[in-house]
């Protein structure tokens, strides 16, 4: 998506490169049955698995589940930093602090999921985080740097739930 | 099983999915920020969106994500399991837009046990433009129950 109103260009890419490999992990605590039931409703997806433990229970679940793509929709788990620490467009720089790029704009650019197994309220969630890889890629307004991330989920049985590549942008 | 469940035995390759439309709102934005803890003014400050160059607040890259997965879960039914999912996001929607997601079943294969459909998705605004293309593998029951 192009944007205006940004400051000068800069060049991302070798700084980048030098995280490669960098991870971190954070514990995201407990799936609560509303915060998943609010994530749904919120889309405006009504689906009876996310609502209704009988039909999931029907459909082969132990109870109501979340939606698929729940955890990696969630940007943050922990409570934050206070308003006047967020920078000027609102985000904050904790998102990715195991990749230290002063200065620099993410943007989303797209997620792919491995659904391993399905989320459930009660479970206590992990994220481990790494930087698989660097790309660089020529834009219309210069050179757009695109960070590969790697995220795992896991539950408090260090069973894997999900995986999910996602592509950042930064300009 | 739920005479509604899709199995595999319905389902051919090249055929398309059926459609979902969906027309977020401002409200819609506002609580899709709040339930993902996403402070980023685009999603809910019309002022600062056009300071970014953009006509008004802007639909999440995540909310384009799950329209897509939205339909897939509708189209499935409860007993079809979503294994793979990815979108990307391609061109920006605003509140009033109205985004059909739809898709196209690319591959069906299928072992002993369960079906496997493989899919292109793809998200379009009231113009026809694409906002989010992507693709998924889920798996069906291979049958309905007899009788």
């Amino acid at each position: 998506m192009a944007q205006q109103g940004t400051t000068g260009q800069r060049d991302y890419f070798a700084e980048a490169r030098s995280f490669i490999g960098h991870r971190d992990e954070q514990r995201l605590g407990c799936v609560t049955e509303v915060a998943l039931q609010r994530y749904a409703v919120a889309v405006g997806d009504l689906n009876p698995l996310y609502f209704d433990d009988q039909a999931a229970r029907a459909a082969g679940y132990p109870g109501i589940i979340a939606p698929p793509n729940f955890l990696s929709a969630v940007l943050g788990w922990q409570a934050g930093p206070p308003e006047g620490e967020l920078r000027p467009d609102g985000t904050t720089a904790a998102d990715v602090a195991f990749i230290a790029l002063p200065g620099a704009r993410l943007m989303g650019g797209g997620q792919e999921l491995e659904i391993v197994r399905p989320v459930r309220p009660g479970d206590e969630v992990t994220l481990e985080r790494r930087l698989a890889d660097v790309e660089k890629r020529e834009g219309k307004s210069g050179t757009l740097t695109l960070l590969k991330i790697e995220k795992r989920y896991r539950n408090q049985h260090d069973e894997l739930l999900l995986i999910c590549r996602e592509t950042l942008i930064a300009r | 099983m739920n005479p509604g469940q899709l199995t595999f035995d319905q389902v051919v390759e090249g055929a398309e999915l059926p459609t979902l439309t969906k027309r977020p709102s401002q409200v819609q934005l506002f609580r899709y920020s709040a339930v993902t803890w996403n402070a980023h003014r685009i999603h809910y400050d019309a002022e600062y969106a056009r300071y970014e160059g953009y006509p008004d607040v802007l639909v999440q890259a995540h909310l384009h994500g799950a329209f897509l997965v939205e339909m897939l879960m509708a189209w499935m039914g409860p007993q079809g399991r979503l294994l793979r999912f990815a979108w990307q996001n391609r061109a920006a929607a605003v509140p009033g837009d109205e985004l059909t997601c739809g898709g196209r079943v690319t591959r069906a294969y299928c072992d002993a046990e369960r079906g496997y459909v493989e899919c292109s998705l793809e998200e379009k605004n009231q113009r026809g433009e694409v906002c989010a293309p992507g693709s998924a593998l889920v798996s069906l029951p291979l049958k309905g129950a007899p009788g």
